[in-house]
């Protein structure tokens, strides 16, 4: 089926300016490396949660958005098993997933920047798990190399 | 909701016309202000007829190098367009569905990644 062009025969107007930082979410957000306030990898970003504004009701998917409905807005960034997903289609359960609050970021750049240690994050069990159960108990693996 | 559901649903306008899929989603951080950054509001919606899939964000800016990856990317997100939230009746995981006399912007950043 031939795909119709929008509205409008010539060029495209361009957005109508905003005063923030804009943000493209597969361009400048998914697969970014997540970083800590210490400058550690903490994650990658594998997928956004959007909700509505504090104190606004969230509005379901699939339903008429009434006129006026203020706009949803990012409230964490998610991670988790997304390995096999990306390989065969779907997404892991929205339980799987963790979130770093996006109250939590401090920065948009070319990576993620957290303004929060990444040590009380449940984003990193597993290296942390790793850290203490296996690297910890190989002969001087508790030794600081730097 | 889990934007990662949204990202290549396809967008219909009021008539059920399918104009394309939804190629991205754009934040703007500008709402509520917290101890480190403002609330990311959802702006609108990229919607690409041909390919909803990104690579690098070619399509969205002016670079022309290195060619023809540029030239390639640009032609594949031809008749791309950026619809407002505003403009938007129904986001659903299945189909999205945008208001009668919709606004269709166009899908450009500028070199910084900005509007």
């Amino acid at each position: 089926m031939k795909t119709p062009r929008p509205l409008g025969p010539g060029p495209l107007a361009p957005v109508p300016p905003v005063a923030g930082q804009t943000l493209d979410a597969q361009l400048h957000l998914l697969d970014r490396q997540v970083l800590d306030s210490d400058g550690v990898p903490v994650t990658t970003v594998d997928d956004l949660e959007l909700g509505a504004p504090e104190g606004e009701p969230e509005t379901p998917m699939g339903t008429v958005i009434p006129p006026g409905t203020p706009a949803p807005v990012l409230t964490a960034l998610l991670t988790g098993p997304v390995l096999g997903t990306r390989i065969f289609g779907g997404r892991p359960p929205s339980s799987r997933l963790i979130r770093v609050p996006w109250t939590d970021v401090a920065d948009v750049g070319v990576v993620v920047r957290l303004g929060v240690s990444g040590q009380g994050l449940d984003a990193d069990w597993v290296e942390r798990w790793i850290r203490d159960k296996i690297i910890a108990r190989i002969p001087g693996g508790r030794r600081d190399p730097r | 909701m889990i934007l990662g559901d949204l990202l290549g649903t396809p967008v219909h306008d009021d008539d059920g016309v399918r104009l394309g899929r939804v190629a991205d989603a754009r934040f703007v951080v500008d709402g509520a202000p917290h101890r480190l950054m403002a609330d990311a509001r959802l702006l609108g919606l990229v919607v690409s007829p041909h390919s909803w899939s990104s690579f690098m964000g070619y399509e969205r800016n002016s670079l022309t190098q290195p060619w023809p990856l540029p030239q390639l990317l640009r032609w594949r997100h031809r008749g791309s367009f950026f619809v407002m939230w505003e403009d938007i009746a129904v986001l659903g995981d299945r189909s999205v569905r945008l208001r009668p006399g919709y606004t269709a912007y166009s899908p450009a950043l500028d070199r910084k990644g900005q509007e």
